[in-house]
């Protein structure tokens, strides 16, 4: 019974939610496979992860921050001028449904980063979904990654 | 310094970097001619070789313009087939591959393809954030134009108020693209089917009288015969969509009386619906995808074609650079009796360098300037063709990588070409004054 209680206080604080490298979750909602791609600092860098929302009702993902700057979601646009990504108010992720945020499509993008987001390191984050704030990591990939070298493996 | 380059305009950035392609060259013929009036002289060398002269600008004005035409013309392929997926925001079809879809929806290029049922299509249509659902249903073709059957609210919006008649307004109706063989008023029945092996009498019994011509969008759609998506499956002797007695046209379509679409145009009320709507259809039964999406990656991939283009430019250049250089040191032997009169009677070793590397200067400049015009001429002629073979509107002009291309390609010949002005005065003079 104890047990039982502990896992149910666990899984309800969301500080002591699941902080495994690549997957944040409380109360239904997970992040999965936080990554971006090497950066320099000052240059806009992108993270891309996976929400799955596995709660009862839709949830808006709205952004997310990390070393006290906020990150924009932003949606990947393609025309005749070329590439541009737009910042969005928030995106729902249906109940029971996957959202990726992935290259050429959707990413949460870092303005004029702070510091250098080197290849291999980590760097805490706390992803908004609707009322949860989840707590993970982006893990650096190369400069040219193209997705976190999780994204497709199974939690 | 970063920083610095960071924050300046990219026009500002561009003309920095020509003129720091330019500056290496440029110094060389300063130092050169500082002083020294050697035009003159090199005016009359033009005069006197005019045949050679011509013949060497126009070497380098054909090496430049191939190179500056192939770049340009890479780029404005890139731009005008983006340009021609731009009004396709989202696209649902039945699970296959993006790119078919893509090829069959957006530059109409035939393809077999499962059909979305009506009741996904209701389902699509009927999605929050859905301001329209437009069935994209194509297959039959008259005179080579592919004829689509759709709704008059996705040729408003891709093509706007029609430059010519009316919206169709009954299944028999259709609307012209800009481009297609047929005029405002005359009657068509679709071939069955797109190329040589089209059905031409499979939908004898049936046509289409076309009531309007939309403006030009600079894409396959204007060559295209739109019609009401109800047209198209009544010539296949399908249910329309609607009740047996109901002649309207147009969603919402009954889904039981629906027969299917090989795609459904998605325009959302709001951008970020767009990839809400995505996430929603990309699912078992259903494939969501944006077009911008798709052809970005593909161009990805053209990036490294466009690099071997770059580099085989680059090449060319060079063997050019050499080509002009050998040259110019047969030319030099040629008026070397003309140098050795000129040392002889006093003029300065250095003027007699200044004056064939500003005769040399003065060739591949001009080679250049016209090799810039050349370029121009050969991306327009290629982009020309290129709209005609795919219906996709191809508009190549020069840009500043074709500028630095071309003020690389000169500052690197420019200092080269001191080369014939050194070999020149090392000649011995008694030698050339006896020839």
């Amino acid at each position: 019974m104890r047990l039982q209680l502990m896992a149910l206080a666990l899984r309800a604080c969301p500080a002591l939610a699941e902080t495994d490298s690549h997957l944040a979750e409380a109360n239904g909602l997970r992040a999965l496979h936080v990554g971006a791609p090497a950066t320099a600092k000052g240059n806009d860098a992108l993270i891309y992860l996976d929400v799955e929302n596995t709660f009862g009702t839709q949830a808006v993902l709205t952004g997310c921050t990390a070393m006290d700057q906020r990150f924009d979601l932003v949606g990947f646009t393609y025309g005749a001028a070329g590439e541009a990504w737009t910042a969005l108010p928030g995106l729902p992720v249906l109940a029971g449904r996957e959202v990726m945020l992935e290259p050429k499509m959707l990413a949460l993008r870092w303005q004029a980063i702070s510091v250098d987001l080197v290849a291999g390191a980590e760097v805490k984050i706390k992803v908004t979904i609707g009322t949860e704030i989840l707590h993970g990591d982006i893990k650096n990939g190369a400069a040219n990654a193209t997705g976190q070298s999780h994204a497709g493996h199974s939690h | 310094m970063p920083d610095v380059w960071a924050n300046l305009s990219p026009t500002l950035q561009d003309i920095l970097l020509t003129l720091a392609l330019l500056t290496p060259g440029l110094i060389a013929g300063a130092l050169v001619v500082r002083g020294l009036h050697p035009l003159p002289l090199v005016g009359a060398m033009l005069r006197r070789f005019t045949w050679v002269n011509l013949l060497f600008v126009a070497l380098i004005a054909v090496s430049v313009g191939v190179a500056v035409g192939l770049l340009a013309q890479e780029r404005g392929l890139r731009q005008g087939s983006a340009r021609a997926a731009e009004k396709f925001d989202l696209i649902v079809a039945a699970p296959g591959s993006e790119v078919t879809a893509m090829l069959a929806a957006v530059y109409l290029q035939p393809s077999d393809m499962a059909l979305i049922t009506g009741a996904q299509y209701a389902e699509i249509a009927g999605a929050d954030g859905v301001a329209f659902a437009a069935p994209i249903a194509f297959g039959d073709s008259h005179l080579g134009a592919p004829v689509v059957g759709t709704t008059a609210d996705f040729v408003t919006y891709l093509a706007g108020p029609l430059a010519e008649g009316r919206m169709f307004a009954t299944a028999e109706e259709a609307v012209a693209g800009a481009f297609s063989p047929i005029a405002v008023g005359q009657v068509f029945s679709p071939a069955h089917g797109t190329g040589p092996e089209a059905e031409h009498e499979a939908h004898a019994d049936d046509g289409y009288t076309v009531t309007g011509r939309m403006v030009p969008t600079g894409s396959p759609w204007d060559r295209a015969l739109l019609d009401p998506v109800e047209g198209v499956w009544q010539v296949h002797g399908l249910a329309n969509g609607h009740p047996p007695g109901d002649a309207r046209i147009g969603p919402p379509f009954a889904p039981d009386l629906m027969p299917g679409t090989p795609a459904v145009l998605v325009h959302a009320t709001k951008l970020w619906a767009n990839y809400a709507l995505k996430s929603q259809f990309t699912r078992g039964d259903l494939m969501a995808f944006f077009p911008g999406t798709v052809l970005s990656r593909l161009h990805g991939l053209m990036r490294d074609v466009r690099s071997a283009m770059s580099l085989m430019a680059v090449l060319t250049q060079g063997l050019v650079t050499l080509s002009v250089l050998t040259g110019l040191m047969i030319l030099v032997r040629l008026i070397a009796r003309s140098l050795a009169l000129l040392r002889a009677i006093g003029a300065p070793l250095r003027f007699v360098f200044a004056v064939v590397w500003t005769y040399s200067a003065t060739l591949i400049g001009a080679g250049a300037g016209l090799g810039l015009a050349l370029g121009l001429v050969t991306a327009r002629v290629i982009s020309a063709v290129i709209t005609a073979r795919t219906d996709v509107l191809v508009t190549a002009s020069l840009s500043w990588p074709e500028v630095h291309l071309v003020a690389g390609f000169v500052s690197l010949t420019l200092i080269l070409a001191l080369l014939p002005g050194w070999l020149t005065v090392r000649r011995p003079l008694l030698a050339d004054l006896r020839n």
